[in-house]
């Protein structure tokens, strides 16, 4: 007696994948003939589906969400013998998805209003957590947006969008702002350079008939030195947060809800409540595990900047720019130094032509550098650190005064309770942004360090700029194509865009317009020939795609070729434009010329056609 | 000596232009070529200098009054000859940031004509300063003088309005008399103490003590009206229609690498017209460079979307509505849960779609409301005995009003006509589908009847009672709501006298209907009772102008006067 029927989707209008928007029966419930099952939104009206038959609902096939053509199959349905029967549990048939008992995903709670979910870059996903609900306790702060570290994107951040009005508060863990490039970072690291080179000019003159005399070092002057030109730098961010009536807070700030952050100030914690959120929070050198950090000579890039003594004998794990700068100053200071490097490459990333005349140079004025090679042992000895090493080029000193650990940062996304805002973070410690800098969570933005590589601080103070007016309403997005990097080691190298590594890799089309400083009088009249620059065009439109420059002050020469990127300059833009002579700077326009065939100060034979 | 002299505006090349900031006021001494006003006109802001120095004796001008060449701006009571001396207080600061500031401040513009100059320095009080009271915060900008220099005020009357985070709030004189000397201006921020004028307290006469405490407590502060104040976080109207997310919608952020430098992938525009092109809400991608080597430039910004606008499209066909490029504040965000308990509750798919909808007809169609009455009396009793002789069928209103439409649409043929995307072309139809706004539980669906011309009153009123039904439960297919020439939107079955009805669409012209009532209509001899329909008639007036428009409503009320004109 009881058949089944199934009940079908109707001919609806020849419209196909109609979502269904609400169910109104649930398996069990008696049906009459002519009600009404479900109810699908098309892009033209609300159509409700009529069950073909009355009896009791057996099985429902359908639910919220799904999208059904003429024919979907919308439940099985067991006939009643007689005609009619109630309808129960169907009001008006418009209920809120209270009727619907399988709405699955649609209802998503208020907090966390869904974004265009930034996608993972870098081939490194990460999952967005739920985020923890309001504490519901008074705020002992309100603000309309907290930015989380006051480095220089930070800073940045919070200055922009005090000066776009947003009443701002900044939390800052130390007690000075500025973060790491200006406390322990690039900063005072170019100051302790400075004196660096000066002694190394100072010996060099020596070859040309001037001779100073070995250098006397007073090294608490010099930290001191160096310790001012910190203090200048901070000490003017605070007034100038104080200008801005940026309410600073000193303490370690991590969410408790999406808005919500608490802070362990030294009064106690407080509860800030915000609106809006930048997450500034940077990244900190990466400790490897091989090393006895517990003994006071295992230091970090912060430990070698505060230049407690000259090492004897200075060991620096790892070959990149920290690294690298690290051991140019305590070199000049009169450490013996050596590198070992892990990978074939000192600096890796730049073109391997850059880096030769800094290796050669680094050959002569360090103990060694050892590449393809990594420590595998670093033990706490009476006398120093006494390390071995495994790989192509195992140094001959073992035992150390003190040993730099500097082989890469990670950012600090996992540390500030990230996901009781909702904020995904990556297994890395990385926050995936858009290109307006928001995060999953749309009212909270990253920048710097924690939002991917480079980390740069020049990077950061641009996204920096971008989240700020976002967040006062603007319509900024970050736009920037080229971030340049520079190595402050001697020779200094720095590089911008696209590499020659990376063009053969992807197969790029590219042309290379490179000028030795050799033919340069101003590098001659310096004695620093082993420079050159060089410029990387595409092929097609002979506009400029990147470039690289070894030499002194290659880092200031950089910048006219990031403003020749962004603004598609060709070779002839740059090789037209009057260059002054005689500079370092010359090289530039000549690197272009080269490109385009047209160079005097050199002589490139032609090619045979 | 002292000689009035009237500061008129020079040529400043256009017309009507509006005063953003007057940077003086009476009693001011100027020197010549200093700021009085400024004036904001389409290209730029410009001061406009006094022609000579002296002392301003009256302002005849306020913050939005729109000037032209030899409007009066102030009189001046002209030095001597002596080089202007220099107390030249007010001058002007606040220049740059004037037309962000500007837009607030309604300008007090205390009645022009203000009674009683310069009253009698006689009196009694003597001169008292008035401070500001304890009002919670400190540097609070005001936003607005009430009185000027000359008045006789009495106590408690407001002077200055502040403006904090959190509310604006007036502050009163403590106490009567008239001002002597203002000593604050728009923009300056004040905190508790900060003078704010010096008045003459008026002694003797009238006098009610002079209370030379100014300290009328903090409850004085004029009830703060606490306000919401809507976003953007920062309280600049920064550039167009910024709701944070912009307008081409925000996407992952690429690797730093040759897959955003590359000429083949990378659009030819330097990162100032990229930001243009941002600001505008353009795909940069989507722009034809028109510079060497097809540089885009910022020209080509500008012309991709006004051949955007002109097309009717989004300039970029992101999916949030901003009206094409229009300049509009971000929409107001406020946390309202801070408020009180609240509940979110999506739209419907039908709101959605169809507010959409609405949002671009009323920002693109140029609206204008023509409203008429139809004597229906004689119409009503018709109307009511063939509904007697059928009573089968509903014979509403309505379907007497699609025929009258029908009517005026053959009359008056453009209004049956659409504009094309470019707005250069005009498609006349030589049929008469008739939409029919129905309010459904779900929103508003507009299903159409075809070939309304074609049909009797009675196979209209069968057509509707069916096309209503299948619109309220559900059933109404693609094809019972697209093709029509014109909408009739009926409210007269609720109430109301008249309403603005949106223009559907591409049609050209839609009418609302509001409830007939009952009234007195004088007939020549005498006021007669007469049902009177108010008729609403909104139309694009880039199409049809404001004189058509009124005979097409009269026509239309004649119709519905005297049916039997229907079957001219």
């Amino acid at each position: 007696m009881a058949s089944t029927i199934e009940i079908k989707v109707p001919d609806i209008g020849g419209h196909d994948n109609v979502p269904v928007i609400e169910v109104l029966v649930k398996v069990g419930d008696t049906v009459a003939k002519e009600q009404s099952l479900i109810t699908l939104e098309s892009d033209k009206a609300t159509m409700e589906i009529p069950s073909s038959a009355a009896g009791v609902i057996k099985e429902l096939k359908v639910k919220v969400g799904d999208e059904v053509s003429e024919g979907a199959l919308i439940a099985v349905l067991e006939a009643a013998e007689g005609s009619t029967s109630p309808s129960p549990q169907r009001g008006e048939g418009r209920g809120e998805g209270s009727a619907s008992p399988q709405s699955p995903a649609g209802n998503v709670p208020a907090s966390t209003r869904p974004s265009p979910q930034p996608s993972p870059q870098g081939g490194e996903g990460a999952k967005a957590p739920q985020a923890a609900g309001a504490s519901g306790r008074t705020p002992d702060i309100e603000c309309k947006l907290v930015v989380l570290g006051s480095g220089p994107g930070g800073y940045t951040a919070a200055f922009r969008a005090a000066d776009l009005d947003v009443d701002t508060v900044l939390v800052e863990r130390y007690a000075s702002l500025g973060g790491v490039c200006l406390n322990v970072g690039c900063i005072p690291s170019k100051a302790l350079l400075h004196a660096a080179a000066v002694i190394d000019e100072a010996e060099a003159m020596a070859a040309h008939g001037v001779t100073f005399g070995a250098p006397k070092l007073d090294l608490d002057k010099l930290r001191d030195f160096k310790t001012k030109v910190v203090g200048k730098l901070t000490g003017g961010l605070a007034s100038m947060a104080k200008q801005r009536k940026v309410r600073t807070v000193q303490g370690v700030g991590t969410f408790v809800s999406p808005n919500e952050m608490e802070v362990q100030t030294a009064e106690g914690t407080k509860l800030l409540r915000f609106e809006h959120a930048i997450i500034a929070a940077g990244s900190q050198a990466v400790r490897l595990p091989a090393f006895p950090w517990d003994d006071e000579r295992i230091i970090d890039s912060t430990g070698a900047l505060e230049l407690k003594d000259v090492p004897k004998k200075l060991l620096v794990v790892g070959g990149g720019i920290i690294g690298l700068e690290m051991a140019t100053v305590y070199s000049a200071l009169g450490s013996e130094v050596t590198v070992v490097e892990f990978m074939d490459q000192l600096i890796p990333g730049a073109d391997a032509d850059l880096i030769k005349p800094l290796a050669q140079r680094l050959a002569k004025k360090l103990k060694g550098v050892h590449l393809k090679t990594k420590v595998v042992e670093a033990k706490a000895g009476k006398k120093g650190i006494e390390v071995s090493y495994e790989g192509e080029s195992i140094p001959e000193t073992t035992v150390f005064d003190r040993v730099l650990v500097a082989v890469g940062r990670s950012p600090n996304g996992n540390k500030i309770g990230a996901d009781k805002a909702g904020v995904a973070v990556t297994d890395r410690g990385f926050i995936n942004v858009d290109t307006q800098m928001r995060t999953n969570v749309p009212h909270i933005y990253a920048i710097g360090d924690l939002v991917g590589q480079p980390m740069l601080a020049h990077k950061a103070t641009h996204e920096a700029r971008v989240a700020a007016e976002v967040v006062a309403g603007m319509k900024s997005y970050f736009d920037a194509r080229v971030i340049p990097s520079v190595a402050f080691t001697d020779p200094e190298i720095a590089w911008v865009g696209v590499t020659e590594r990376e063009a053969k890799e992807k197969g790029l089309k590219i042309g290379v317009g490179k000028f030795p400083w050799a033919a340069s009088g101003r590098a001659i009249g310096i004695d620093r020939t082993e420079g050159f620059t060089k410029l990387i065009f595409d092929e097609e439109t002979h506009r400029i795609v990147g470039a690289g420059i070894v030499g002194p002050h290659a880092g200031d020469l950089i910048s006219e070729l990031c403003l020749a990127i962004e603004m598609g300059a060709e070779a002839a833009d740059i090789g037209l434009t009057v260059h002054p002579h005689p500079t370092l700077g010359e090289s530039v326009g000549m690197a272009a010329e080269v490109y385009e065939g047209t160079i005097t100060d050199l002589y490139i034979p032609k090619k045979k056609k | 000596m002292a000689d009035l002299k009237e500061a008129r505006v020079p040529d400043i090349g256009s017309e009507n232009v509006p005063v953003i900031e007057v940077l003086v006021k009476p009693g001011d001494k100027v020197a010549k070529e200093q700021g009085l006003v400024t004036l904001e006109s389409d290209k730029a802001t410009m001061e406009v200098p006094a022609p000579f120095a002296g002392t301003v004796k009256e302002l005849k001008l306020k913050v939005g009054d729109e000037v032209s060449e030899g409007t009066l701006i102030a009189i001046i009571e002209a030095d001597g000859e002596a080089a202007a001396p220099a107390p030249k207080q007010a001058a002007a600061p606040a220049k740059a940031e004037a037309p962000a500031k500007a837009a607030p401040a309604p300008a007090p513009a205390p009645a022009a004509a203000a009674p009683a100059p310069a009253a009698a320095p006689a009196g009694g009080g003597g001169v008292q300063e008035v401070k500001v009271p304890d009002i919670g915060s400190e540097d609070v900008p005001v936003i607005e003088i009430l009185v000027k220099v000359g008045d006789t005020i009495t106590k408690d009357q407001s002077l200055i309005t502040l403006e904090s985070d959190k509310a604006t709030m007036e502050v009163p004189a403590p106490f009567a008399g008239v001002v002597k000397e203002i000593k604050v201006k728009i923009g300056d921020e004040l905190s508790e103490g900060s003078v704010i004028a010096l008045v003459e307290a008026a002694g003797g006469a009238a006098a009610p003590a002079p209370a030379p405490a100014p300290a009328p407590a903090a409850a004085k502060v004029a009830a703060p009206t606490v306000e919401e104040k809507p976003e953007p976080v920062g309280g600049r109207s920064v550039l167009p229609g910024n709701a944070p997310e912009g307008d081409v919608a925000p996407t992952a952020r690429p690797p730093f690498d040759a897959g955003i430098v590359m000429p083949g992938d990378a659009p030819y525009a330097s990162p100032a017209i990229r930001a243009f092109a941002r600001e505008l809400g353009v795909d940069v991608r989507q722009v034809k460079g028109t510079g060497r080597s097809g540089r885009i430039q910022r020209e080509d910004i500008t012309g991709y979307v006004k051949h955007a606008l002109a097309s009717g499209a989004r300039p970029t066909g992101a999916p949030v509505a901003a009206g094409g490029g229009l300049n509009l504040l971000p929409w107001p965000k406020v946390d309202f849960s801070k408020f009180g308990e609240i509940e979110e509750k999506p739209l419907s798919r039908i709101q959605k779609i169809s507010g959409a909808n609405l949002a671009r007809n009323w920002a693109m169609i140029p609206h204008v409301t023509q409203h008429e009455d139809a004597d229906i009396t004689e119409l009503e009793a018709f109307r009511k005995k063939l509904g007697e002789e059928n009573k089968d069928l509903k014979i509403t209103p309505l379907v007497f009003q699609i025929k009258a439409v029908v009517a005026a649409l053959k009359k008056f043929p453009q209004f049956n006509s659409s504009l094309d995307v470019s707005g250069e072309k005009l498609t006349l139809k030589k049929y008469f589908h008739i939409g029919i706004a129905v309010d459904t539980p779900d929103g508003l669906v507009v299903p159409v009847i075809r070939d309304c011309d074609k049909k009797g009153l009675l196979d209209l009123a069968t057509e509707l009672g069916e096309i209503s039904k299948k619109a309220r439960d559900k059933k109404l297919g693609p094809n019972d709501m697209s093709g029509g020439c014109f909408s009739i939107s009926s409210l007269g079955g609720i109430g109301g006298t008249s309403f603005t009805p949106i223009v559907n669409a591409p049609e050209v012209a839609i009418l609302g209907v509001s409830k007939a009532a009952m009234k007195p209509v004088w007939n020549g001899k005498e006021f007669a009772p007469r049902l009177i329909l108010p008729l609403s008639l909104s139309y694009d007036h880039r199409v049809i102008d404001g004189a058509l428009a009124a005979r097409f409503a009269t026509y239309l009320a004649q119709q519905l006067g005297d049916i039997r004109r229907l079957l001219l």
